[in-house]
């Protein structure tokens, strides 16, 4: 009963968003960190493929609800797992994008840099939308607006 | 999330070493060790994954110093008869032997290390961002 306030709607897609991005910038800070060390070849896990995902996951609650309530089903992807209570597990791999430098290491700091800023405002996006939606239960609970 | 924090850590930790290391070389280009032979240049080797961290995705990712090694590059050779270093025998007789530390490698190494450490501190900032974030959901 009390859990359908949190599971309705864009709720859980927005959590899974969040809690994806938190994931995803563990391991851009790991490429970070390695920005010179020998023989590390980046990792990351696809935004987009994640997103697909979600779409799915979205699509099949709606197939099964009818509506827009209830739990995401659990997925997976090859580098993403969701589970069925919600968390989410990244199993990073590495995408071959830039060339490998003399030290074995394909670093490429300005996409770095940009998937960091990217993901932060991923994460600010879905923090700023599910306040709205937390704000719009609250003024629901007080019977004012 | 403060894995996140830890990761970024870790390569400032990394990178600060990078730094004292090459300090080290400046500083001691002239130096000589014990046994009478210049000063060797230390050099900082970094490897994925971070042994000191507090949590476990902090273990499993991040940077940390696997080793400080020594220098093998040759020292260079300066021809100095009256110094009381100078070699007294040998093909190098009349030599006096300088330190491998190469000014211009230790400049561009200094600054790589310093460039990856802002790096690290931009990822530090954002992930303190989001964590913002998060927090002001509650207020």
């Amino acid at each position: 009963m009390i859990g359908d306030l949190s599971n309705s709607g864009s709720m859980p897609v927005l959590a899974d968003l969040m809690r994806f991005t938190a994931r995803r910038q563990t391991v851009i800070a790991h490429n970070i960190a390695n920005l010179d060390t020998p023989g590390f070849l980046q990792t990351d896990a696809s935004p987009e493929k994640f997103q697909e995902a979600l779409r799915e996951a979205v699509e099949k609650r709606r197939n099964a609800t009818g509506g827009e309530r209830g739990e995401l089903p659990a997925f997976e992807t090859d580098e993403v797992r969701r589970l069925a209570d919600g968390s989410i597990r990244l199993m990073p791999g590495t995408p071959s994008g830039n060339i490998l430098y003399h030290d074995r290491n394909n670093r490429d700091l300005e996409r770095l840099m940009q998937d960091l800023s990217e993901n932060g405002l991923m994460y600010r996006v879905s923090a700023d939308l599910m306040r709205r939606q937390t704000d719009l239960l609250r003024s629901a609970i007080a019977q004012r607006p | 999330m403060f894995g996140a924090l830890d990761i970024s850590v870790s390569g400032m930790v990394a990178q600060r070493t990078r730094l004292t290391a090459i300090s080290a070389n400046i500083a001691n280009r002239s130096s000589y060790e014990a046994d009478g032979l210049p000063y060797r240049a230390r050099q900082v080797m970094l490897a994925p994954g971070d042994p000191a961290a507090t949590t476990a995705s902090g273990r499993a990712l991040g940077v940390h110093v696997s080793e400080i090694e020594v220098s093998q590059a040759g020292f260079g050779y300066n021809w100095s008869p009256d110094d009381p270093k100078a070699i007294k025998s040998g093909p190098y007789a009349g030599y006096v032997a300088q330190s491998n530390v190469d000014p211009f490698v230790e400049q561009m190494n200094a600054m790589q290390a310093t460039r990856a450490y802002e790096a690290n501190v931009t990822a530090a900032e954002a992930t303190k961002a989001m964590v913002t974030q998060a927090l002001r959901l509650l207020a």
